[in-house]
């Protein structure tokens, strides 16, 4: 959370000659984050990130107590000065003046004092100018003294109109689902139980606890009784409430981190001196203080040389002693062994040895230790990483002109299989779902992009999420793209040199699959295993799709040596007549196995139903004679001839 | 008339071809096709004709004009590139199709480069997981926000009776313990980047993003260690001229814990309106908890340990010279943005 301090006001409690500058810049090294500091006038404001362990750090008061144990490392003389207590006042679980039942699971401390004859009216000009300053707006002087509390000690107080509590009573308790309330701002809740309040005499909700009082109880220019109220909450309703009803103030935020219950003692001190002191009013002799289970102290025992191991540093045991006393941690050694007791501010937070660790080291000063690599053996490779050879994979189609994409894993109803996982509390509908292919987003964003006059190539490498009941879905990386425009034999060409290029035996089977267009899908293969698609999915758009792991698992870094030919190939075009919808790729496979002399087949060229291909013919032993190609010729053509009825072209 | 041009015509193709200097070329063009020059005084003489022959003549003069006109044009050029072959390099190129790695695709190629020279093990651990990895494993209490509804997406299946709730993962960190599971005896040096979500939506979060999560765990580690690695990425990924500084924070899973800051680029440090008093934040780090060692089953006595999670995303846009402004931008599927990088 963050927090705003005001110089002056900080110096209340603090003794020093540190510059605000200096301050700032110490506190942030060692403590809480000074992210801004802002000259007001001649004093100055600190913009304060407090992390949700130090609540105690969340005041005029807990910022100085951190800067006292600060500034003194870098030689800058520092003292905090807390409040003195005041008066001689009773303290009792049982007034006249309030009756109490409490859920001690919701309430771990409940305090209240009853001040007469207040008169309520502007609060004087010091208290208005450092509310101002901190963020606060002057209201009258008894919400201006709960604020200034609140700011001062990181305490909420509450103060109530006593007059207006039927029949002087309190029930602190648990809401029901559904009841209602309406607070001092005029908002109106129904709650949905489990939050903390109060009901008075009658049952009605006076109070909806650490968020805000309620309209019917609270202070107004005609209040003359007040019942000053402070406790601690327990901070998990506290959150539950302030989340579920969207009200952040900043008494919840203080509550839901869990505040000190040793901190409503002081923090009542404080509030009857001022109560006194700007309201004129007189308050009760006996203070209502309801506390069954006070707070233990607690020790941690550390091992001396736990601390510079840690630290990767050796740091005297003088110095470990007097940062931990400047932080009013109680300490005693015994040979290697540092017993440490922390105030009760700080015993949520520190519970084991590292805890006081981070306490040294930070005091110390991080910028202090030591910046060195790990020496020490080096850990094994990951078998199988898939990592370069994924990037292998991106760069090719790069390397062909594709555009890589990151698309949302996170899809609608729409675009998912039947069974796919769905969130509970998704964004919107149209992210509800984990995808089940990469296809509807490709097609997506290729949509998008139809306004790009040439053609182009999407592509993208994601997991898609296949579910298995009862256990996390199968996550399959798959690398698929879009080719937008492409003419058909260019795409495929795209795809067939990438297969080339890992050096995998793959075949292409043509049938029809879901969501591609009938007659325009190719099964890819490699050894009977299907690893990939490939097909028009709509009249200008070809998809593909392939599972990497398959990918990896199929393919070869390198071929093995062959020989290369001694003997040249002999190579002619033949131009032949297809009938019509006979698939050259057919006719292709079959010139192949035709002869085991036919080293390569291309297609040159297709003008209507004439097709030239490019044959090589090869021996490995041998250059082969005019007269054996003729024979391989005429062998490959008859073959063709009975199983297509492809002619030669006259 | 016609046939007088046509010799006239090839008497200057003939001077042409063989004018030797660009001035004698001069002379030639002056001779026939000047004001008062040859050709001209053709022009002049059509007046004359009868009127069926005026258009023809007419347009055989224009086109030996022209003939003319680009054959002095060639010979000139010839001449001036003396005896050279001509060739024109001006032409504009014909471009092989570049295609476009996605920028995050590059900051995860440099990022996981950087840690595997110094001896670190690039791994994958599933971005849909069970809360105990997420979350239990790490020391989180049941009631810490990050657990709640509104900061992590839950799936909607039946929790699992040891292993709780199914996530989609908030952060790397899930795969600590994974880790530790995998590896069972130390070293440990792992660099886990994978995708990462959580329910916001503004200018620096989105709900699908990545990061990269270092752990390092063995006998002797310290916080020494942690600014040396620490260090050696930031030199490396940012540049020799950025520092980094370690601040107080706190984290379940590290004891102590910080949070990391670069020095800015854009003020050196100075401050300015993009930093925190010449800072950024990078993203959290700290000592492994014994808990979270304990957790993955090593010992927390024997081994100590370090872990740092940062967004890929984040780290990216705070390098000196790339300047986006919105987090999104970096998840556009547009063309005329993907060619950007």
């Amino acid at each position: 959370m963050d927090i705003k301090i005001l110089d002056s006001w900080l110096r209340d409690y603090l003794n020093t000659k540190a510059t605000a500058k200096q301050i700032a810049r110490y506190l942030t090294l060692c403590g809480p984050s000074v992210e801004k500091t802002q000259k007001v006038g001649e004093d100055a404001v600190y913009s304060i990130e407090v992390t949700t362990n130090r609540v105690d750090c969340a005041s005029e008061m807990g910022i100085a107590r951190e800067a006292a144990a600060i500034l003194p490392i870098y030689d800058i003389a520092a003292k905090y000065t807390p409040n003195k207590s005041v008066g001689n006042y009773k303290y009792s679980d049982k007034v006249g003046y309030l009756i109490a039942s409490i859920d001690f699971s919701l309430c771990q401390r409940f305090s209240a004092v009853l001040v007469k004859n207040v008169k309520v009216g502007q609060s004087p000009k010091i208290i208005r100018d450092r509310l101002q300053k901190t963020g606060y707006r002057s209201i009258n002087n008894v919400v201006d003294i709960s604020n200034y509390l609140m700011h001062e000690m990181g305490q909420p107080v509450h103060t109530f109109d006593y007059d207006k509590i039927k029949d002087h009573k309190m029930i602190l308790r648990k809401s029901k689902r559904g009841e209602k309330i309406t607070t001092l701002d005029g908002s109106s809740f129904t709650l949905k139980g489990n939050d903390i309040v109060i009901e008075d005499g009658t049952g009605k909700l006076i109070d909806l606890c650490g968020i805000m009082g309620g309209e019917s109880s609270a202070i107004t220019k005609d209040t003359t009784n007040v019942l000053v109220f402070i406790q601690r909450y327990n901070p998990i309703n506290i959150r539950k409430t302030s989340m579920s009803l969207a009200q952040r103030t900043e008494a919840s935020f203080l509550f839901e981190k869990g505040i000190d219950p040793e901190l409503v003692g002081p923090s009542m001190q404080r509030a009857i001196k001022i109560f006194k002191k700007i309201t004129g009013g007189s308050v009760s002799d006996t203070i209502l203080d309801i506390y069954p289970n006070p707070k233990r102290k607690k020790s941690v025992t550390v091992e001396y040389s736990m601390i510079n191991s840690l630290l990767g540093k050796q740091i005297d045991k003088k110095s470990v002693l007097k940062i931990l006393e400047g932080l009013n941690f109680k300490t005693s050694i015994k040979d290697n062994l540092l017993l440490v007791t922390p105030p009760s501010y700080r015993s949520d937070d520190i519970n084991i040895p590292q805890d006081v660790v981070e306490e040294i080291a930070r005091i110390y000063g991080y910028s202090n230790l030591d910046s060195r690599l790990m020496a020490g053996d080096l850990p094994d490779k990951l078998p199988n990483s898939p990592f370069e050879f994924e990037l292998i994979l991106k760069q090719y189609f790069k390397g062909v002109g594709g555009y890589e994409i990151y698309s949302n894993s996170l899809v609608s109803n729409q675009e998912v299989i039947s069974n796919a996982l769905s969130l509970t509390n998704p964004l919107g509908e149209d992210q509800k779902y984990l995808r089940t292919s990469l296809m509807p987003s490709l097609l997506s964003a290729a949509k998008a992009n139809t306004s790009y006059k040439d053609k182009f190539l999407l592509f993208e490498m994601a997991n898609i999420y296949i579910p298995i009941r009862d256990n996390l879905p199968n996550e399959k990386v798959f690398l698929a793209g879009i080719f937008v425009d492409f003419d058909y034999r260019n795409a495929k060409g795209i795809i067939e040199a990438f297969l080339n290029s890992l050096h995998l035996d793959y075949e292409f089977v043509a049938q029809d699959f879901a969501d591609y267009s009938p007659n325009k899908h190719l099964l890819i293969k490699a050894k009977d295993q299907d690893i990939g698609h490939f097909g028009y999915v709509n009249k200008n758009m070809i998809y593909w799709e392939f599972e990497t792991t398959l990918l990896q698992k199929y393919h070869r870094d390198y071929l093995a040596y062959k020989t290369p030919a001694k003997y040249p190939a002999q190579i002619e075009d033949l131009s032949l007549i297809l009938p019509r919808r006979t698939k050259i790729g057919e006719v292709i496979k079959t010139i192949y196995s035709s002869s085991g002399k036919i080293a390569d087949v291309q297609l040159n060229a297709i003008y209507k139903d004439v097709y030239t291909l490019r044959i090589h013919y090869q021996d490995s032993k041998k250059t082969l004679t005019d007269s054996e190609v003729e024979q391989i010729r005429k062998r490959l053509l008859a073959r063709i001839k009975s199983k297509y009825s492809v002619v030669l072209k006259p | 008339m016609k046939n007088d041009i046509q010799s006239i015509k090839s008497e200057a193709v003939a001077q042409i071809l063989e004018a030797k200097n660009i001035s004698e070329l001069e002379d030639i063009r002056i001779s026939y096709l000047g004001k008062s020059g040859k050709i001209a005084s053709f022009t002049k003489n059509i007046k004359n004709l009868p009127p069926e022959e005026k258009k023809q003549v007419g347009v055989i003069i224009n086109e030996t004009k022209n003939t003319l006109l680009k054959l002095i044009a060639e010979r000139k050029n010839a001449l001036s590139t003396s005896t050279r072959e001509w060739f024109d390099p001006t032409v504009p190129g014909r471009k092989p199709p570049v295609g476009h790695l996605h920028i995050v695709t590059q900051a995860i190629k440099q990022i996981s480069e950087i840690f595997e020279n110094i001896g670190f093990v690039r791994v994958r651990y599933p971005e849909v997981e069970w809360d105990w990895f997420a979350f239990e494993a790490l020391n989180m209490p049941q009631d810490h926000p990050a657990r709640d509804d509104w900061e992590t997406f839950i799936v909607d299946q039946k929790p699992n009776d040891k292993l709780g709730r199914v996530v989609l993962t908030p952060h790397t960190s899930s795969g600590e313990v994974r880790e530790m599971f995998r590896v069972k005896t130390p070293p440990i040096r792992m660099i886990n980047i994978s995708k990462c979500y959580r329910r916001q939506s503004d200018v620096s979060h989105v709900p699908m993003f990545h990061q990269f999560e270092g752990l390092v765990i063995d006998k002797n580690i310290s916080i020494a260690n942690l600014k040396g690695t620490l260090d050696y990425f930031v030199k490396n990924f940012f540049g020799e001229d950025r520092k980094i500084r370690l601040r107080p924070y706190n984290f379940c899973f590290t004891e102590p814990s910080f949070e990391v800051d670069i020095s800015c680029a854009v003020c050196g440090g100075r401050g300015c309106k993009l930093c925190k008093e010449g800072w950024l934040e990078l993203g959290g780090a700290g000592m492994t908890h014994p808990n979270v060692l304990k957790n993955g089953g090593l010992d927390p006595k024997k081994y100590t340990g370090f872990a740092f999670g940062w967004g890929v995303e984040r780290a990216f846009m705070m390098k000196n010279d790339i300047n986006i402004p919105d987090i999104r931008i970096l998840y556009s599927t547009d063309l005329n943005y993907l060619k950007q990088f």
